[in-house]
C-alpha cells in the first residue's frame, strides 16, 4: 500500500512539475484556432469562408487588397493596365516568384490558374466571378492578357479572391482531385505540409518568398510553421487562448471578448473596414411579403440597434443600409431612404394601407393575415436574433414564424419555395459584386432568393458591372441600392466587426478580413519567443 | 462453448444488417442536399445539379442501396463527397486515437470503481461509504461535456497543468501522455460511477454468504476474506455491467472527442453528419455499431465463461 501511495503521489508530482510549463514549451508553431474546416483547399472547388482564410496564405493572387477593403494593390502583378474599353487586362507580372518546390512561376502558370477557374468545363461554383471571359492568354515570360467579351468593372476585386489564385499546374495534374486535399503546391508565404480534415492544416515557410504585397511592412514570412488547428467547441477555444495554449484566433464569442481586453498581453483588434452583414431578405411574390407596405414596416418596426447590442454584447454594429458603408459604392443617398426605427409610424402605416388589427391583436387585410414565415441556418446568433425581430414586429400587429435549420440542412432548404422571407450573412467585396448576385434576375431562384426579377434593375446592374469609368459605375450601383432601399426588399440588421485575439507571444497581427480571411497572408506576424 | 458462440456471431449478423439499412435511411431522411452543401449558397441551380450527378445522388434510392451494399461487400465504404479520401482510410487514421482513449480511460476507472464499491461494501454505513456513494451518483448524474468542461477550467486555464486542446502524439510519448489524460479522466469519470455501485451492491451479497463466513472461521485475514474470497465471486455481475458500459462508452468518446478536439472516431462521426458527407456518415455508422455488437458478443462469450448455466440457455 505504502509503495502504491509513493508511486502515484510520484507520478503525480511528475506530471505537476514537467506538465506546468506547457505552454511555454510551445514555442512554436503559431498555433491558429478555428471551430470549422473547409470542405477541401482547392481554390476553385470551396466557397467556404475557412478555405480562403488559408488559402491566402497557401497561394498568391495577381493583385492584393488593402486593409481599407476598396484599394487594390500589386501581387503577383506588379502593374497592370486595362484598354480603353475596358475589355482587355494586361497584367505585367513579377519575375522573382518560385512556387514552393522552387519552380519558377511563369506566364503560363497563371493562364492555366485562371482557365482553370473561369472555365465552366471545370464546373466552380465561383466561375462567375471572372467575368464573360474570351481569352486569357500569356504574352511571353512575364505578360498575362485577360480578355473579357464585355467590360467587368468588378474583375480587379474578384481577381484578388482566392478563387483566382496561382496553382501549380503540375500538382494540380498529378493530384487530380485530390489537390488542395493530400497536398497542394502555390506561390504563398507559406506552404502546404499536411492536412488532417476537421483536425488541423500544418503550414511551413515558403523560403523562397520575398514578393509579399506592398500592404505589408516586411514582404517575408516570419514565422517556420503555422498550424491551423479546428476545435469546434468554443468554450474550449475560448479556455485554450486563456491559458495560452493557441496564439490567435478570429473566432472567439462575442460574449468573451471584454474578458480577453482585459487580460494582461493578450490584444483584441477589431477591423472596421470588415464586410460581413446579416440581413432578412423578402420574397417578393409570395402573399403578405409582396406587399411593399408591410416590408417597409417591418424594416421601421425592427430595433436594429437593440438587436446589434443585446445579441452581440455591443461587439456587433447597426446596419443602418442596405449595404455596408465600409464597402465600394456604397451610396450615402440610397441609405438615407432606408426607413428609421419607429414603431409607432409603421403602425400608421399599416394602418393607413388597410391593415387592421383583429381581435387577436395580428393585423389583417381583405381575410389575410399579417404573418410570414422567415427560414435561416441555426447557427449561435440567428435564433436570437429572429426571436427578437419576432417580438418587435408582434408589437405592430405583424406575426413572424420562425423556422431556423440545421446548417446541414439549411442550403437545401433556403433553395426552396417553402418560406416568406430568410436571414443570412454573406461577405463581399463591392457593391456592384454584393446586387449583382443577389438581385439579378437570372440568378433568381438561388442566389436571388428574393425572386427580384425587375427590368430596370438587370439594367443597372449590367451598367455597374460593364462601367468603364468608375464615376459612372458608381451612379449605377448607386442607382439600384436606391431602387432596392425603397422597395424594401431587404431588412438590414447588424454587421459583424472582425475581431482578432491574439496572445502574448506573437506581434505583428493585423486584421484583415478579406472574405473572412482575418489574418490574410499572415505577413508581419512574428513570434516573440 | 463453441456452439453457444457460433449462436451468439449468427444473431449478430442480422442486427448488422439492420444497421446498414438503418444508418442508410436515417441519411437519406434527413433533410440534407449535399450537393447543395458542397456548391455553397451563392450557387445556381445548374452548378447544384452538375454537382448531384456528379456524387451519384440523381439515382432513385433503391438503386444507390444496392451500389452502396456491393461495394460495402468488397470492404469499399466509399470515398468522402467532402475531401475525396476514401472513408476505410479515414476509418483507419481515426479508430486508434479513439480505441487509444478508451483504454486510457478504463485503465483507471475500472480498477479506481471496484475499489470504491469494495471499500463502501465493507465499510457498510460509514461517512467513507457515503462518501463514495456521493461521489459514484455524481458520476453517474454528471454530463460528459459538462465534466469536461469543468476539468478544462480547473486544470487547463486556472491551473494550467495540462493541455486540452487535442492530441499531441501516441499516449507512450511524453506530449501525447499529457494530452490523454484530461480526456481520459472526463471518459473514465461516467464509468466509475456505476461500476462502484455494482461492486458494491455485489459484494454487500457475496459478504453475507456462507462461504466468506466459514473463511473468517477459518482464521484468514480480512484482506484475504475480502479479495480472494468476496471480491473474485463477486466480480461476475460487475463484469457483465464493464462489458455492457463499454458499448455506452462509445457515445461518451463522441462528445469527449469534440470537447477535447481529440481526433478520433466519434469527432469524425460528428464532423461528417454536420457537414453532410453521407459515405463518411455511414462508415462512422456502421463502425461504431460494429463495435457496439462485438462488445456485447464478448460479454455474452464472457458470462457464458464466468457462469456455465447461461450456455445451456
Amino acid at each position: 500500500m505504502n509503495r502504491l501511495t509513493a508511486l502515484l503521489l510520484g507520478s503525480a508530482a511528475a506530471v505537476a512539475a514537467t506538465a506546468a510549463p506547457v505552454s511555454a514549451q510551445q514555442k512554436a508553431p503559431l498555433s491558429i484556432l478555428r471551430v470549422i474546416d473547409a470542405d477541401n483547399y482547392d481554390p476553385i472547388r470551396s466557397t467556404s469562408t475557412a478555405a480562403a482564410e488559408a488559402l491566402y496564405m497557401l497561394a498568391d493572387t495577381l493583385v492584393s487588397v488593402d486593409f481599407d477593403m476598396k484599394t487594390i494593390k500589386p501581387g503577383l502583378a506588379e502593374s497592370w493596365k486595362v484598354s480603353p474599353d475596358g475589355t482587355t487586362y494586361t497584367f505585367k507580372l513579377r519575375t522573382d516568384v518560385k512556387f514552393c518546390d522552387g519552380r519558377p512561376m511563369t506566364a503560363e502558370d497563371v493562364v492555366y490558374s485562371l482557365k482553370r477557374w473561369t472555365d465552366p468545363a471545370n464546373k466552380s461554383p465561383v466561375s462567375f466571378r471572372g467575368g464573360q471571359v474570351k481569352d486569357i492568354r500569356a504574352e511571353g515570360d512575364a505578360t498575362v492578357v485577360y480578355e473579357l467579351k464585355e467590360p467587368y468593372s468588378d474583375l480587379l476585386f474578384q481577381i484578388g479572391l482566392s478563387f483566382a489564385s496561382v496553382v501549380d499546374k503540375n500538382a494540380v495534374e498529378k493530384l487530380g482531385a485530390n489537390f488542395g486535399v493530400q497536398g497542394f503546391n502555390a506561390t504563398g508565404p507559406y506552404c502546404w505540409v499536411k492536412w488532417t480534415p476537421r483536425q488541423e492544416l500544418v503550414m511551413k515557410k515558403n523560403p523562397h518568398y520575398t514578393w509579399g504585397p506592398p500592404i505589408y511592412k516586411d514582404p517575408k514570412p516570419q514565422i517556420d510553421e503555422i498550424v491551423w488547428k479546428i476545435i469546434p467547441e468554443s468554450n474550449t477555444l475560448m479556455a485554450a487562448i486563456q491559458a495560452k495554449q493557441a496564439d490567435v484566433t478570429y473566432y472567439m464569442p462575442y460574449i468573451a471578448l471584454d474578458t480577453m481586453q482585459r487580460m494582461p498581453g493578450m490584444q483584441v483588434q477589431r477591423q472596421d473596414n470588415y464586410i460581413y452583414d446579416i440581413f432578412m431578405g423578402f420574397k417578393v411574390d409570395k402573399p403578405v411579403a409582396s406587399e411593399g407596405v408591410i416590408r417597409e414596416a417591418v424594416n421601421m418596426a425592427v430595433n436594429k440597434d437593440a438587436i446589434a447590442k443585446a445579441i452581440f454584447f455591443g461587439k456587433g454594429q447597426t446596419l443602418p443600409a442596405l449595404l455596408n458603408a465600409s464597402v465600394l459604392d456604397f451610396d450615402k443617398d440610397a441609405a438615407a431612404k432606408m426607413p428609421k426605427y419607429d414603431p409607432a409610424a409603421a403602425a400608421k402605416l399599416l394602418d393607413a394601407a388597410g391593415w387592421k388589427a383583429g381581435a387577436d391583436g395580428l393585423r389583417e387585410k381583405d381575410g389575410k393575415k399579417a404573418t410570414f414565415t422567415v427560414y435561416g441556418i441555426r447557427n449561435d446568433v440567428n435564433p436570437r436574433i429572429t426571436e427578437a425581430m419576432q417580438a418587435d414586429l408582434r408589437k405592430v400587429g405583424i406575426d413572424m414564424k420562425i423556422q431556423l435549420w440545421d446548417a446541414t440542412v439549411a442550403w437545401g432548404k433556403l433553395a426552396t419555395q417553402e418560406f416568406d422571407a430568410f436571414v443570412m450573412a454573406y461577405p463581399y467585396v463591392t457593391a456592384t459584386e454584393a446586387l449583382n448576385l443577389y438581385f439579378n434576375s437570372r440568378q433568381a431562384p438561388t442566389p436571388n432568393r428574393m425572386n427580384w426579377k425587375d427590368a430596370k434593375t438587370d439594367e443597372m446592374l449590367k451598367a455597374a458591372a460593364t462601367a468603364v469609368d468608375a464615376d459612372k459605375r458608381k451612379q449605377a450601383i448607386g442607382a439600384v441600392q436606391a431602387q432596392l432601399t425603397e422597395a424594401n426588399v431587404w431588412v438590414p440588421l447588424v454587421s459583424q466587426p472582425l475581431w482578432v485575439v491574439s496572445g502574448d507571444r506573437v506581434e505583428g497581427v493585423r486584421a484583415h478580413g478579406v472574405y473572412g480571411a482575418g489574418l490574410y497572408k499572415g505577413l508581419d506576424i512574428k513570434l516573440k519567443r | 462453448m463453441l456452439r453457444h458462440t457460433l449462436q451468439r456471431l449468427l444473431l449478430a449478423l442480422p442486427v448488422l444488417l439492420g444497421v446498414l439499412l438503418l444508418g442508410f435511411l436515417l441519411m437519406q431522411v434527413v433533410p440534407t442536399d449535399p450537393a447543395q452543401v458542397r456548391a455553397g449558397p451563392t450557387a445556381t441551380q445548374d452548378i447544384v445539379e452538375a454537382i448531384r450527378r456528379d456524387l451519384g445522388l440523381d439515382q432513385p434510392l433503391w438503386k444507390q442501396f444496392l451500389i452502396y451494399v456491393g461495394r460495402l461487400l468488397q470492404g469499399d465504404l466509399g470515398v468522402s463527397i467532402i475531401n475525396n479520401v476514401p472513408v476505410v482510410q479515414e476509418l483507419g487514421n481515426t479508430i486508434g486515437p479513439t480505441l487509444e482513449l478508451m483504454v486510457a480511460s478504463l485503465i483507471w476507472a475500472i480498477p479506481l470503481g471496484i475499489a470504491m464499491g469494495t471499500v463502501g461494501a465493507y465499510f457498510r454505513g460509514s461517512i467513507l461509504d457515503r462518501a463514495i456513494m456521493a461521489v459514484s451518483v455524481a458520476g453517474v448524474s454528471l454530463p460528459v461535456f459538462f465534466l469536461g468542461l469543468a476539468l478544462i477550467w480547473l486544470l487547463g486555464f486556472k491551473y494550467p497543468l495540462l493541455p486540452f486542446t487535442g492530441r499531441m502524439g501516441p499516449f507512450w510519448t511524453w506530449d501525447g501522455f499529457l494530452a490523454i489524460i484530461l480526456p481520459a479522466i472526463t471518459l473514465g469519470g461516467v464509468f466509475v460511477g456505476p461500476v462502484a455501485r455494482m461492486t458494491r451492491s455485489s459484494v454487500l451479497d457475496v459478504l453475507g454468504a456462507d462461504h466468506v463466513r466459514t473463511a473468517r472461521a477459518k482464521g484468514l485475514t480480512e484482506r484475504a476474506v475480502v479479495m480472494r474470497h468476496a471480491l473474485r465471486n463477486a466480480l461476475v455481475p460487475v463484469v457483465t455491467l464493464i462489458g455492457l458500459q463499454i458499448g455506452f462508452l462509445l457515445g461518451g468518446a463522441v462528445v469527449t472527442e469534440t470537447v477535447f478536439s481529440w481526433p478520433g472516431i466519434g469527432r469524425l462521426a460528428v464532423g461528417a453528419i454536420l457537414s453532410s458527407d453521407l459515405p463518411m456518415a455511414q462508415g462512422t455508422i456502421i463502425v461504431l455499431s460494429l463495435g457496439f455488437i462485438l462488445i456485447n458478443l464478448a460479454v455474452d462469450v464472457l458470462y457464458a465463461v464466468l457462469d456455465p448455466r447461461v450456455r445451456g440457455a
